[in-house]
């Protein structure tokens, strides 16, 4: 495997990490309680899904730019 | 053009070169930009009170006008340029690959517009982001929209018109031209080798296997945003998450067919963007709108069959009262292209004029449903024993749509002369430009 597919599937992997922790761990809890259940038990971690989402996407970008110590 | 290839022929498509005509359309463009900007700064000086939107109940208005009708159109045309890009680049339909860079740019010029909407919906647009990535609630479909649609899914279309384009930019940037530095720094190194070509194709494909799926759960989720509440009858129900999905293929096909069909006259493409590829976007057309008039029917079936007090009220608003001249408008603006279009495909002659006929139609019907969407349901449909509510827009409103269209002309007269907005030939851009002169 090149250190292209390396980084690049590490991305994808690190960005759909963040979206999940941000979304499961970090979002509000889900449950019906108006008041215990409205904030997100991170603060930022909506922001932290869409840096998850900026991530995963960037390593399309990394995949087509970078080049190959082999090249 | 091969690599190494350098050529004192003009860019193609126009590409940097700022005719009169350019400069007038851009002109008018700014102004009505300037116009929209006048608006905005109005209502952040008066507040909300310079709009003609007001509390619902107590004060007998709607706080959803508008901008949130201007919002979900935006957002649903951003969905069919993106959906008919990746199904060009994923079935690799040749005959449509004209139209897939102004697809592409049609998605992000529409998700921008749609998130400057949102923006001058809220009393305090800074609270109201910063608020948004500090707290949004996962459950919430507000957070699907915000969060998927508008950062997500313009992220990733941005990755995707980028990364569709750097073979041309390296192409261009190989010619001598004022632009040659920026050709570079967006061509980002690209070789027009075997590997970096088949680089390419896996990359296209799985970005669009990618978005195609992010783009319907975005798009339902601004559904669900009316379509979950359960106390505004007219929105909740099961019908608004697809419906959306399919009013916004419609409202994004007609964009596409008006925007290739100008832009293959004012560059000169007739050859790159044939009769075929209008014909392909006019059948799959037909296919939306049917699929769309018929959620219309079972939604109004549903509504008037055997309503509560609310729904009665809000149907008749809808059918013979406040609103019935936009809900008829609407349905004729999107029944008269179903025959139009049945008619072409029938008798297989697909005419230019009718489909951008058929493009504005959809569009004019697309908006006046958005409209009828958000605001009936505010002022018509209460459950508590308030009166029935109204809602006029305000100059200020008028003028700000005005400057959201005008921005979007905007943005894609400006592209046109930095970038092809057509995808430039696997060959060399001499052949093109050949071909191009035979035309012409």
């Amino acid at each position: 495997m090149s250190r292209r597919s390396v980084i690049t599937t590490l991305m994808i992997v690190v960005g759909l990490l963040l979206m999940v922790l941000a979304y499961f761990v970090g979002g509000a809890p889900w449950c019906a309680d108006a008041v215990e259940c409205s904030n997100p038990r991170l603060e930022w971690s909506p922001a932290i899904f869409v840096l998850g989402v900026v991530v995963a996407f960037s390593s399309a970008i990394y995949y087509e730019v970078a080049k190959d110590k082999k090249e | 053009m091969t690599a190494g290839t350098v050529s004192k022929e003009p860019l193609p498509q126009g590409v940097g070169n700022f005719t009169g005509k350019w400069m007038i359309v851009t002109g008018i463009a700014l102004l009505g930009v300037i116009v929209g900007i006048v608006g905005f700064l109005v209502e952040k000086n008066q507040g909300m009170v310079a709009t003609g939107m007001r509390d619902l109940g107590t004060m007998q208005g709607a706080t959803w006008g508008v901008y949130i009708s201007l919002v979900v159109y935006f957002v649903g045309v951003s969905f069919a340029g993106i959906t008919v890009a990746a199904l060009i680049r994923l079935f690799n339909l040749e005959h449509l690959k004209g139209v897939a860079r102004m697809a592409e740019l049609l998605t992000v010029v529409a998700l921008i517009l749609g998130a400057m909407a949102i923006v001058v919906d809220l009393g305090q647009p800074l609270r109201g982001i910063v608020n948004l990535f500090r707290y949004a609630r996962p459950q919430s479909p507000f957070f699907g929209t915000f969060t998927l649609v508008i950062s997500g899914y313009l992220f990733a279309s941005l990755v995707y018109l980028y990364l569709t384009s750097r073979r041309d930019a390296a192409t261009l940037a190989k010619r001598p031209s004022k632009l040659r530095s920026f050709f570079r720094l967006w061509a980002a190194g690209y070789e027009n080798t075997l590997d970096q070509r088949e680089r390419d194709r896996r990359t296209s494909f799985w970005l669009a296997l990618a978005l195609l799926p992010l783009l319907v759960v975005a798009h339902s989720s601004l559904g669900f945003v009316f379509g979950l509440q359960v106390g505004r009858p007219g929105w909740f129900g099961t019908l608004q998450a697809p419906a959306f999905v399919v009013l916004a293929g419609v409202s994004g096909i007609g964009h596409i067919i008006v925007m290739a069909a100008i832009i293959r006259r004012v560059v000169r493409a007739k050859r790159r963007i044939g009769m075929d590829a209008f014909a392909w976007l006019g059948r799959f057309l037909l296919i939306l709108l049917l699929g769309y008039l018929y959620f219309v029917v079972v939604e109004m079936l549903t509504l008037i069959y055997q309503p509560s007090i609310a729904e009665q009220g809000l149907s008749e608003a809808l059918l013979t009262g406040t609103y019935a001249a936009v809900f008829w408008g609407s349905v004729v603006a999107l029944v008269l292209p179903v025959f139009a279009l049945a008619w072409m495909a029938i008798t297989r002659s697909w005419k230019l004029s009718w489909l951008v006929a058929v493009g504005v139609l959809v569009n004019i019907g697309a908006i006046g449903k958005r409209y009828l969407i958000v605001v009936p349901s505010q002022t018509h449909g209460q459950l508590l024993p308030y009166g029935v509510g109204s809602y006029t827009p305000s100059w200020v409103e008028f003028a700000v749509a005005f400057g959201f269209f005008s921005l979007g002309v905007l943005m894609v007269a400006v592209f046109m002369k930095i970038f092809p907005i057509i995808e430039l030939k696997d060959e060399t851009i001499e052949v093109e430009l050949d071909t191009e002169e035979v035309m012409t």
